[in-house]
Parts: structure tokens; C-alpha cells; sequence
């Protein structure tokens, strides 16, 4: 399974896993370790370590190295047990409550809290003390049932958000039954915190055992880590000089307890990968940096090349990237899902995190060269020369901080502190991006997502920025609300004079609020032009068809299609044109050999086709358009795109 | 062309009967008459009206559009067609039986035959456990549609969604599928169980653009060839005119217009769906620098005013609109919108104003 190999990848699961092992071997092999019987008192007392008893023996001449390991036996028997019991009631408990629900849901809920907010040892105690002496068993028992509360909390929620889940409702959906429901769509994918949830009873229930058996209060007549302890403390083995025979099974029951633990927390994070995650970092570039490009440029990326560096090898998620924005200018940037807009937006503004890199390339903003800025540097020209708003950017803001207190936060940053000062800034802002100043007093979740999306473009607004790079800023929102707040970002840039680069795959809405319009496809910029010439007359065959992907809302209903395939993996090298797979214009021979290279075709105009290149035969191209897969985009090719000069 | 046809309709050559004169043909695949839905709030007035009296039909071989925000009720609507949600009261008729209110056992599990669901996020309706196979086997074997083995179906499935070489897809597991592939694979679990109407909760709006309209054309064969009837939630009016033959327009759980798919786009008659159309973008216009009159966002089902629910909002709300919910008002051949604009008493009382929406 994929889960037990990533398991095995993880040194703490691997250490965890090894000691287990080396304990149950000890308890399994005990007979053929020691020649002798745990309890046989054939001894003399208190003999000291020595090749025959390596521990040394116990006040009533029993073999202390026989001991531990016997006792390694019931120790673990105790721990699976119990362990095992514990996680069949909070299974059965937890998943009960959460596919039922309601009064049965109500009760076991009340039940799990109950048992919650008893003290546990206590508990146990009692219990364990009103069954003293009758075997191992008792204690089990007692142990379980003390145990399975906490776990069928966690198991009774995980259920009751995958009964929510879609796949599960599409199964009601279907008509399957409640059996199939729970054992065949729920449980499956509990499997890992259902394990870890044995590891945490089972850890659990050693300590329960050995602190019982070490009070007495367990069967002690019984060989197990815990009354070793207890005989060991009740005999003075410390004032006899015999620690081993304490630190032993104290060693045994820490090191069971690590292992446990190690496998507990190894399996959880299976099933929850985010507690893994690192810090965001902004790595600075290690290439020696490119002189900045020169020009009038705001923004001036110039053969920006960057990767995830991965296990499975390197995604070149951004490939020879170059792209302008003029001071003012609103760039458009679109691409289906997956083909780097937003790795190129977070590369250039340095806020790439692990294993994003920087290979290659460089870029400049208002005369610094970004890549290279120590991160003090970067910090003082980040808000300043420009800010970023993400998709999800309205669920940065910090709930339990008052609206105001967030916006002032930038400005207070960069060295303004007069209140009245911020006060009416923040008043300005406000009023910039069309919210009521009233809501500066609020805090985050008294407003909706859309007022949300407005503080943060608002803050993004603060210290006047030159530049701000907007990544879907908007695609969660609503048709209206997102119109609404497009139209305060046009306003705002045009009272401004702010740059703008927006990211999004709605090329409809991109072509209407842009001024240049680039588009991404498998990390590589296809075309750029002028917005009105991209509609007008889109070049490249995949933004011709990416035109017409989109349902029109006038005009004759007629049938459209879509693209057909997918795009490239971006871990592959390709030699030639990226959207060769899926062009219905493609020309074998040229198109997936010779390297991409970009064409002008108009003014400010490019694009990266060889049906543009001069250098390629006009009969190569007539030919790969007569045999074009789709006539449609031939004909769109043919007439109105392709330059005479170039066919010709 | 007569806007009531569906000019999608690869068969749109051959006329088909006009709805105003559709008499014949049987009883409507699905009618919903005031139906209901309160979440919460048990007796006492509280509790949330998500599905405000809503009453719709659904014809033979007919697409539905149910277009609305987020919040809406649209998803609401769709589970309690399939029962994943009991109506708070109203009825629903498949083929003219009424749906009892009561349902358990047989019968639920027949009705979940002759309805299915595609979901909305491919990537969340598939449980990433099981191969294609099984999640395509699974309602052939409850609904007993499959003698023994039923991998011959399956790969038929395969077939009609577009997933060859079917062998090879019925092996694969969710992961290993496209956001595209996976809905084509949630729309064949829609049809193994042969229903007579797919609710289908904004199947395409979790995917890329340049697959879309795949998944969308895919619907439209299958709604050609097999005579399938559709309720098609989406939030964009594009995609709904581009897939329906009627559009229903929702506004916090209340129907506020309703008609053909052309007529309800190209000339919307409630100021609700006029709103959600010039908020549409128009890639052929350049940002419009007038703003679009509409204050305030999504409305708060708990505080709803007590007449028309667009009144806060609405720049042509009147006195009257506060004082009951409006009617649905007849403004042209199968049309009707919710809105007292369309009220002759008071369009007599406008026109002597000289003021005109
Ligand atoms: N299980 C529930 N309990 C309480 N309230 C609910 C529940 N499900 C939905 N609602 C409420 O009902 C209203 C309608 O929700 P619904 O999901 O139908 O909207 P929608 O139009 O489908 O929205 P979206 O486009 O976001 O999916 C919302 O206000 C929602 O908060
Ligand atoms: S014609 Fe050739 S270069 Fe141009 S998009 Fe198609 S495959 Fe790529
Ligand atoms: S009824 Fe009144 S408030 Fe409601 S949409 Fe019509 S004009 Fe606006
Ligand atoms: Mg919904």
C-alpha cells in the first residue's frame, strides 16, 4: 500500500517500527534467550550482575534479565489488548454517532464527554482496585473502557466531515445502503487515523498498566514491566544498590511508550500532511545576477525560469519567461489551471516558497533587481513598490484583530505612526474600494467574503504601490460582487496610475480589463498582445481556441467545443512546441523538433508558433492547415491570422 | 428560428412541437409545486428558508437552468429532489407520481434510481479509494441492473462518456484522472443507474475552460441521443444558455423568473437577473466605467424583508414592493418574472409618470 511505503520513507515511523520489533522479539524468544523461569525463587537475593544473571536477581533470588524479558510479554499483550479494545468502541462509538446523528448522536456525545472530563487514573484506580487480583484481564478491561473516549472524539468528527464529503453523499445519492455507506466509502478513509488511534490507546494503556501495577493496585503476582517496578520499590532495590533492577522495566516501558508515540505521530501525519509544513521562506536566487533589463519597464522579467525541485525530479513550471508592464499598464495573464501563472506571479515578487526556485532569469522593479534584494532590502520595497492580493487572501486577514488594526499595519511598518494620519488614510482607502468606514471597527467575520476581499485590496492599496500582482483576486466571489469589485480596481488604477498584473483563466473577463493580455501554456508565454488585437485576431492556435471555449452570452446558440487532451506534464523536456498534442494545425517534423522560439506578428504583437516563422515553408504550413483537425481553427488560421508574408 | 427550439439539438432540423402547444406527450418528467426547505430552527419562526415555495417543471427530454448566487437554494433544490434533504412541505411529482413525503427502504432506493446526481468538484465525488470500475459498478448491482458480471456495462459506460479505451479507465483510480476525466466518470455513475432525470449541481464550474465545454457537449449528446431530462445548476448565465432549453432564475430561495433560455437571457424581465447579466463579462465592451446599479451583496436568508426579496437591493423598488411577496406575472409567451414592475396596475401608473425601467 502507498500509505505503509511513505510510512517506511519516514525515519520516525522507521524507529518507532524497529523498537517494537526488537520488544515483541524479546517477549517471543524469551525461552530461548534465558534458561530460566521469571518466577523460579531458585536464587540467591539480591545477587549482583554477573554472565550468569546479566541483572542480577530480585530480593527473592528471582532473575531480574528473565523478568524483563517475560515481562516484555504481558506488558505487550496489555497494550495491543487494551489498546485493540479501546479503538473497536471508539470505531463502533464514534462512527455510530456520526452516521446516525441525531438523539443516538446526542447521546454518545454526551457519553464521550463525560468520560472525557472524569480524570482518568483515578477512574481506574477505583475500578482496577475493586477488581484486584483476578489476572491480567481485569486490568484490560478496566484500561479499554477508560480509554476510548478521546479517540472516538477525533473518529466520531473525521466521520462526520467525510459524511458530508461529496463522494459519500453521491453514494446516498445512488441508493446504497447504509452497510456499504460506512464499511466501503467512511471507513477506508479513516484507515490512517484509525491506526493511530490504536497507538495512541495502546501507548495509553502501558502507562495505565504500569502506573496501576507500580501503586499495587493491579494483580501483581503477574510478571509485567509495571510490578517490576512495584516489587522493585517495595524490596528497596535502590537502597540495595540494585538501580537495574528499577532503570530496566523503566527503560522497557519508556521505550515502548517512544515507539508507540513515533508511530502514533508518524500515521497522523500520513493522514494530515500539513503539520509537516516548513516556514515560508523567500529564497534568494543562487545565480549570479543578469544585469537589469533596460528600458522604460515598471516590471521587467526577463527569462525567468523556475522549478519545484520534488523527489520525482524537477517541474519547470516557468520556462524562459519574459513579460513587461509598463508603468500604468494592466497586464492580463491566462492560461488554463496548472500551466504557472501563479508561480510566475510568486516568483517575481519573491515570494516563492520551498521547493519553488528560482533557476534562472532575472527581475527588475523600478530599478531593483528583486532576485538578488537581501531579504531586509525586499521587505523595505515589498508594500512600497508593490503589494500582491491572492485568491484566498480574504482568509489572511486575522480574525481576532480589528479590521482597522490590520490596515493600519503596513503603514506602520514603514514609519507612519501619527494616528490621525493613519486614521485618515485608512478612511481614504476605505472609501477608494467602496466600503463604509464603519466596518474599520470590525473584525473579520462580521463581514462577508466579498467586504473581505475589499480590506485586503484595500491594504494592498496603503503605501501607493507602483505595482500590485492580483492572482485570481476574485474567482470566489460572486458574479456581482466580483463585477463590483472589478470596477473599483479599474477606477482606483486609473485615478492611481498604478500597474496591475491580473491573473485569472477567464480570458473573457481578462480581455475586458486589460490593456495587454499575455497567455501561459505549459509554462510558457504563447502569446501577448495588446487586449483588443487578442480578441480581434488571436495568433497562436490555443488562444484561438481558447477563445472560443467560453459559451457566448449573445448571438445564434450553436454547438462549441472545448480543447481536446491536457496539457503536457511539466517535469518533461520537450523539444519543441508545448501544445503540439493538442493543436488541430500542427505541422510534424517542424513543430515538435525544432526548439519554441517567439514571432513578431504585429505591433507588440508576439506569439510562439512556427506557422509564424519565416524561415518555416509556406507549403508546410498550407499543408498542415488543409489537414488541419479541426477545420474551424484552419479556416480562423488561415484567414485572418496567419501574415501573407508568412504563408508565402 | 422560434426561440422555444434548442438549436443545440444536433436533430434541430426536424421541428419540435412548440411548448405553448405541448398538450401531448405525457406527464412532465418532474414537477416541484411549492416546495419548502427550513434548516434549523425547530417550531418557533427561527430556522433559515433556503427553498421559499418553489414550484417548477421539468419536460421530457427538456434542460433545465437554474441559475442563481451562491446561497441561492440551487444545491438545496437538487437534494431534495434526490431526498438527500426532507422537505420542510411542498410536493414533487417524477413522471406524475407524487413522491411521498415518507419515504424509506424500496422506495427510496427506486428513487434514487430514476433520479442521479453529478456533483459539482470531480475531484470531491469520487471516493479516492476505489477503482473507476467499482464506482460504476455499484449502481448496477444495487439497483440490479447487472447479472453477475457486470464489467460488459461498465466498459459500455466508459464508452458513452468518451473514456476509451475503456479497459483502461475502468482500472484507474481517481488520482490518476483528470478534473475532466473525473467528471466524465461521475456523469457515467449518473447513468448506469438508467434514470429518467440528472440533477446536475454545477458539473462543469470546478473545471478548466478549455474542458468545459467538453463536459457540457457531452451532456447535450447524451440529452440528444437518449432523450435525457436535466436540471443544470450553474451560476453562469452563459453556460445556461448555452445548455438549456428554459432557465429558472433564484434569488434567496424564492423563483424570481422563469421562461425559455433565450428569452430569459437575451431580455431579462426581473431586475435581479438584469443585475446578474451586465455583472457577466462582456470581453467585446471594455470595462463599462458606469456602474451597475446594485447596492449591497448576497443577501442574508435569517433577515429577509417581508415583501420582495430584491427590494434592498433593487433600483426600481417601489412602496409596494415591501408590502407582500410579488407574484409571478405572465410577460410573454412562456415567460414570467416575480416583480410588480410587470403588475399592470402598476406599469398604467408608470407610463402616466412618464418613467420607465
Ligand atoms: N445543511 C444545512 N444547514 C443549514 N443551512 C444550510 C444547509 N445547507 C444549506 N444551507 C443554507 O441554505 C442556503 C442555500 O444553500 P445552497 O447550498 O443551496 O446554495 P447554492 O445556491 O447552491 O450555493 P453555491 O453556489 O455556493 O453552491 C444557504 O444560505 C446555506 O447557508
Ligand atoms: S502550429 Fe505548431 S507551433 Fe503552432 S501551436 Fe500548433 S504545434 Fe505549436
Ligand atoms: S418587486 Fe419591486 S423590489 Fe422587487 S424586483 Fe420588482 S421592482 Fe424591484
Ligand atoms: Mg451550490
Amino acid at each position: 500500500m502507498n500509505g505503509v511505503r511513505i510510512l517506511l520513507r519516514q525515519p520516525r515511523s522507521l524507529v518507532g517500527a524497529g523498537i517494537l520489533l526488537v520488544l515483541l522479539l524479546m517477549g517471543l524468544l524469551a525461552p530461548l534467550i534465558t534458561p530460566y523461569d521469571p518466577n523460579s525463587l531458585e536464587f540467591g537475593p539480591f545477587m549482583p550482575l554477573s554472565a550468569q544473571h546479566p541483572l542480577g536477581t530480585t530480593a527473592i533470588g528471582q532473575d531480574i534479565f528473565a523478568q524483563l524479558l517475560y515481562g516484555a510479554r504481558l506488558t505487550l499483550l496489555v497494550g495491543a489488548v487494551a489498546g485493540l479494545i479501546a479503538t473497536i468502541l471508539s470505531v463502533t462509538l464514534g462512527l455510530t454517532a456520526a452516521y446516525v446523528g441525531g438523539w443516538v448522536d446526542e447521546a454518545i456525545n454526551a457519553l464521550i464527554n463525560v468520560f472525557l472530563v472524569l480524570p482518568g487514573l483515578p477512574l481506574v484506580i477505583i475500578a482496577a482496585a475493586f477488581l484486584r487480583g483476578g489476572g491480567v484481564w481485569p486490568v484490560i478491561l478496566v484500561i479499554s473502557l477508560t480509554g476510548w473516549a478521546w479517540g472516538a472524539r477525533v473518529l466520531r468528527a473525521q466521520a462526520m466531515a467525510l459524511r458530508e464529503r461529496d463522494f459519500v453523499q453521491a453514494a446516498v445519492a445512488s441508493g446504497e445502503g447504509p452497510g456499504r455507506i460506512i464499511f466501503m466509502e467512511i471507513l477506508p478513509n479513516m484507515t490512517s487515523l484509525i491506526a493511530a488511534n490504536f497507538f495512541g490507546a495502546a501507548l495509553y494503556a502501558v502507562l495505565s498498566e504500569a502506573g496501576l501495577s507500580f501503586i499495587g493496585v493491579g494483580d501483581v503476582s503477574l510478571v509485567t514491566w509495571g510490578t517490576m517496578l512495584y516489587w522493585a520499590q517495595a524490596k528497596g532495590a535502590l537502597l540495595q544498590g540494585a538501580w537495574w533492577w528499577v532503570a530496566m522495566p523503566g527503560l522497557g516501558i519508556a521505550l515502548l511508550g517512544t515507539s508507540f508515540a513515533l508511530l502514533n505521530f508518524a500515521i497522523d501525519q500520513l493522514g494530515n500532511p500539513r503539520l509537516g509544513w516548513g516556514s515560508v521562506k523567500s529564497p534568494r536566487r543562487k545565480l549570479a545576477p543578469t544585469p537589469p533589463a533596460a528600458g522604460n519597464a515598471l516590471l521587467a522579467v526577463r527569462d525567468l525560469d523556475v522549478g519545484y525541485v520534488t523527489p520525482q525530479g524537477t517541474v519547470r513550471a516557468v520556462r524562459k519567461v519574459s513579460l513587461d508592464v509598463a508603468p500604468g499598464e494592466f497586464v492580463g495573464l491566462a492560461g488554463e489551471s496548472g500551466c504557472g501563472k501563479s508561480t510566475l506571479a510568486f516568483a517575481a515578487t519573491r515570494l516563492l516558497n520551498p521547493p519553488g526556485e528560482v533557476l534562472g532569469g532575472s527581475v527588475s522593479l523600478a530599478g531593483h533587481d528583486l532576485l538578488s534584494l537581501t531579504p531586509e532590502a525586499l521587505r523595505q520595497v515589498r508594500w512600497k513598490e508593490f503589494s500582491v492580493v491572492f485568491q484566498a487572501s480574504m482568509n489572511v486577514l486575522n480574525p481576532v484583530l480589528k479590521i482597522r488594526e490590520q490596515v493600519y499595519d503596513a503603514m506602520q511598518a514603514h514609519g507612519i505612526t501619527d494616528p490621525a494620519r493613519l486614521d485618515a488614510r485608512a478612511r481614504e482607502l476605505f472609501a477608494l474600494v467602496g466600503i463604509q468606514i464603519r466596518y474599520l471597527d470590525s473584525y473579520p467575520h462580521q463581514l462577508s467574503g466579498g467586504m473581505k476581499q475589499r480590506v485586503v485590496i484595500a491594504i494592498a492599496l496603503a503605501l501607493e504601490p507602483k505595482l500590485i500582482v492580483m492572482d485570481e483576486p476574485t474567482t470566489a466571489l460572486d458574479v456581482v460582487v466580483q463585477r463590483q469589485i472589478l470596477q473599483e480596481i479599474a477606477e482606483v488604477r486609473r485615478r492611481l496610475q498604478i500597474s496591475i498584473v491580473f491573473i485569472t483563466h477567464d480570458l473573457s473577463l481578462l480581455v475586458e480589463m486589460s490593456d495587454r493580455v499575455a497567455i501561459m501554456y505549459a509554462g510558457e508565454l504563447v502569446e501577448q498582445a495588446p487586449a483588443h488585437d487578442l480578441y480581434a485576431h488571436p495568433a497562436h492556435p490555443y488562444t484561438q481556441q481558447l477563445m472560443k471555449a467560453f459559451p457566448p452570452m449573445t448571438g445564434p446558440r450553436e454547438r462549441r467545443s472545448g480543447i481536446p487532451g491536457r496539457p503536457p506534464s511539466l517535469s518533461e523536456t520537450l523539444p519543441g512546441c508545448p501544445f503540439f498534442e493538442r493543436c488541430a494545425v500542427r505541422m510534424p517534423g517542424t513543430c515538435d523538433v525544432k526548439p519554441l522560439e517567439t514571432f513578431t506578428v504585429g505591433e507588440a504583437h508576439t506569439v510562439a508558433c512556427f506557422l509564424y516563422d519565416p524561415a518555416v515553408s509556406p507549403a508546410t504550413k498550407e499543408l498542415a492547415l488543409s489537414h488541419a483537425l479541426n477545420p474551424v481553427i484552419a479556416k480562423e488560421v488561415q484567414l485572418e491570422s496567419v501574415p501573407n508574408s508568412a504563408l508565402h | 428560428m422560434n426561440p422555444s427550439q434548442t438549436p443545440l439539438s444536433t436533430n434541430s432540423a426536424q421541428p419540435q412541437p412548440s411548448p405553448l402547444s405541448q398538450t401531448t406527450s405525457g406527464p412532465n418528467t418532474l414537477d416541484i409545486v411549492n416546495l419548502r426547505k427550513v434548516f434549523g430552527g425547530r417550531g418557533k419562526g427561527g430556522g433559515v428558508v433556503a427553498v421559499n415555495d418553489v414550484t417548477f417543471s421539468i419536460r421530457r427530454g427538456e434542460v433545465l437552468g437554474l441559475v442563481g448566487e451562491s446561497g441561492s437554494g440551487k444545491s438545496t433544490i437538487a437534494r431534495l429532489i434526490a431526498r438527500l434533504y426532507q422537505p420542510t412541505s411542498g410536493e414533487i411529482r417524477l413522471n406524475g407520481e407524487v413522491v411521498p413525503h415518507k419515504l424509506g427502504g424500496r422506495g427510496l432506493r427506486q428513487l434514487r434510481r430514476r433520479v442521479q446526481m453529478i456533483f459539482q468538484d470531480p475531484y470531491a465525488s469520487l471516493n479516492p479509494l476505489h477503482p473507476v470500475s467499482y464506482t460504476l459498478a455499484r449502481p448496477l448491482k444495487i439497483h440490479r441492473l447487472a447479472r453477475g458480471n457486470t464489467d460488459p456495462q461498465v466498459r459500455v459506460l466508459l464508452e458513452r462518456v468518451g473514456l476509451t479505451p475503456a479497459l483502461t479507465y475502468a482500472a484507474k483510480r481517481p488520482f490518476e484522472l483528470s478534473g475532466g476525466q473525473r467528471q466524465r466518470v461521475g456523469i457515467a455513475r449518473a447513468l448506469a443507474a438508467q434514470p429518467e432525470l440528472i440533477l446536475a449541481d454545477e458539473p462543469t464550474s470546478a473545471l478548466d475552460v478549455s474542458i468545459r465545454l467538453d463536459v457540457m457537449n457531452l451532456m447535450l449528446d447524451l440529452k440528444d441521443q437518449e432523450g435525457l431530462s436535466m436540471l443544470f445548476i450553474t451560476h453562469d448565465l452563459a453556460g445556461a444558455r448555452y445548455m438549456s432549453d428554459r432557465v429558472a432564475v433564484l434569488y434567496a430561495g424564492t423563483l424570481v423568473e422563469i421562461g425559455p433560455a433565450v428569452q430569459v437571457i437575451d431580455q431579462p424581465q426581473h431586475p435581479y437577473t438584469q443585475l446578474l447579466k451586465s455583472a457577466a463579462p462582456k470581453p467585446d465592451a471594455g470595462l463599462t466605467p458606469d456602474h451597475i446599479e446594485a447596492r449591497g451583496e448576497v443577501p442574508d436568508l435569517s433577515t429577509l424583508p417581508p415583501g420582495c426579496p430584491f427590494e434592498p437591493r433593487c433600483p426600481y423598488a417601489m412602496r409596494e414592493c415591501k408590502d407582500g411577496l410579488p407574484r409571478m406575472y405572465d410577460v410573454g409567451g412562456e415567460h414570467q418574472a416575480r416583480c410588480l414592475l410587470h403588475d399592470p396596475a402598476i406599469k398604467a401608473r408608470q407610463a402616466v409618470a412618464g418613467y420607465a425601467p
